[in-house]
């Protein structure tokens, strides 16, 4: 492979992986906030039945 | 569906009464004039280079405080509700609202002209029917897109931050021909034949948009 | 299981993606004038089609939440934005970077790049409207209104390098140009990217969708738990 160039070939797949990688990782938090907010719900309910 | 020209003869009138739009759209636009004046020489060559620029950013700006103030007006007393319920039709009512805030944007723009002609030591008219050619074509650009965006945003908390942020992108295109145009006519050269294609994108522009616009207005107004 | 199922094929994308990265390193040809730097197009023109398609899916989905006021419609659109944002700034982020190699500059304002970034920045405004909203269904409307309005720019963007003159260089692919521009190997490593990224989509998709209705539902007991 022509190497020419390559440094900035390797900064372009960088930045298009890493950009990806930054919302699965958006995803990934979302997802436990949400689970945060089941259990907190939860044990409220909880709470209530017992009261 | 002469609704529209009742209420923008509506619009037009509170705002004759109170000048409250106006006012603030037109000091702000001098006072942009004015400031930029000490940003840079206004005698010098590139001043005409950025004529169209500065004038068209200046009205950009300056149309955004009219549109948010368009529904934002009707919000007390229910007027609003009012109005989506009476029997003027919802494209009615917008063509209406769009119309009165193209007249006020418009009022703004040709003050501001010889304001700026007089600072800036510049003759504007030497091309003056294509220059309010585009006036027209691109304030009814900016009048429609902001129309819309001002209905949807008029329930929100951050509306004064939210409208300028949402319609800016969206009206780079029309304000992007206005500036080269502007400029073009300012200097006083003619449209030649590359430049047209300017002034097709203005047209494209306000069509499209306003059928979108009307197509789209019912949804808008539930909100 | 459905989770299972979908980041199963999430991984499986992302293999793809790497088996893809293989080819394009190592088997394609190379190129006369640019280097090893023009296998970015591999994942430049990839990430802009997975991009448009998924802004392409809002639109309809936003038209048909206009339609029929379906809930599920207005989860398609956000989640089909937010992927459509991320691959969006892929594509700016490779384009900007090759152009530094080969235009040396990092961004111009010619007609595709400033439609692209009038995409993103469009795109960008949905997402914060989104978020100023806190009524389910106003924002849902709203939104939905704003999703086609939005859709002009994408469709512009794509026209733009047939109808200016741009620096940007032309259409490549077969699909467009009728064949004879570039050399089969490259452009079936394109397609092959496209559909990898696509998968890709689909399955950030498929969560983020997940991930909304949850939140919705968890936001109603929320409101039914705290009203006594």
């Amino acid at each position: 492979m022509d190497q020419r160039n390559f440094t900035f070939l390797f900064y372009g797949f960088a930045a298009a992986w890493a950009i990806l990688a930054l919302y699965v990782l958006t995803l990934v938090s979302r997802e436990r906030r949400i689970r945060t907010q089941i259990e907190t719900l939860k044990r409220i309910v909880e709470d209530k039945e017992r009261k | 569906m002469t609704g529209f020209l009742t209420i923008a003869a509506k619009d037009l009138r509170s705002e004759l009464r109170t000048k409250e739009s106006v006012n603030a759209a037109l000091s702000f636009a001098v006072v942009i004039l004015v400031l930029f004046s000490f940003a840079m020489d206004p005698t010098s060559e590139q001043m005409a280079e950025i004529s169209g620029g500065l004038l068209w950013l200046d009205f950009a700006f300056a149309g955004a405080l009219i549109l948010n103030r368009s529904f934002a007006r009707e919000l007390p007393n229910d007027c609003l509700d009012t109005l989506v319920a009476s029997p003027v039709s919802g494209a009615a009512l917008f063509l209406g609202k769009a119309l009165a805030n193209f007249v006020m944007l418009l009022a703004v723009e040709l003050i501001s002209l010889p304001v700026f002609g007089i600072l800036y030591g510049m003759d504007w008219t030497r091309r003056l029917p294509h220059l309010l050619a585009v006036l027209v074509l691109a304030t009814w650009g900016i009048t429609v897109i902001g129309t819309v965006f001002s209905a949807l945003t008029v329930n929100l908390r951050l509306r004064e931050l939210m409208l300028p942020t949402l319609i800016y992108p969206m009206m780079i295109p029309a304000l992007m021909a206005a500036m080269r145009l502007t400029t073009l006519l300012i200097s006083g050269e003619g449209v030649s034949g590359d430049d047209w294609i300017w002034f097709r994108l203005l047209a494209g522009f306000d069509i499209i948009f306003t059928a979108l616009a009307l197509g789209l207005v019912d949804f808008v107004l539930l909100g | 299981m459905r989770e299972k199922v979908l980041y199963i094929t999430g991984v499986l994308g992302g293999l793809w993606l790497v088996r893809n990265l293989y080819v394009v390193l190592l088997v394609l040809p190379d190129e006369a004038a640019q280097g090893a730097v023009y296998r970015n197009l591999f994942f430049h023109v990839p990430a802009w089609a997975t991009c448009f398609t998924a802004f392409l899916v809002a639109a309809g989905a936003s038209i048909w939440y206009l339609v029929r006021s379906s809930p599920e419609a207005d989860t398609l659109a956000v989640s089909c934005v937010e992927v459509g944002v991320a691959f969006t700034l892929v594509g700016l982020a490779t384009g900007s970077i090759w152009a530094r190699i080969i235009w040396g500059i990092w961004w111009t304002w010619d007609a595709r790049l400033t439609w692209a970034l009038i995409t993103c920045l469009v795109y960008l405004g949905y997402l914060m409207l989104r978020r100023a909203i806190d009524d389910p269904t106003a924002r849902a409307r709203t939104a939905a209104v704003m999703c086609t309005f939005a859709y002009v720019s994408v469709m512009i963007t794509y026209k733009s390098i047939e109808w200016w003159r741009t620096q940007h260089p032309g259409p490549v692919l077969s699909i467009r140009t009728g064949g004879g521009t570039i050399d089969k190997s490259m452009e079936a490593a394109v397609y092959s990217n496209i559909g990898a990224m696509l998968l890709i989509a689909a399955v950030m998709i498929a969560v983020r969708m997940r991930q909304e209705t949850m939140q919705r539902q968890v936001d109603s007991l929320r409101r039914f738990v705290h009203s006594g």
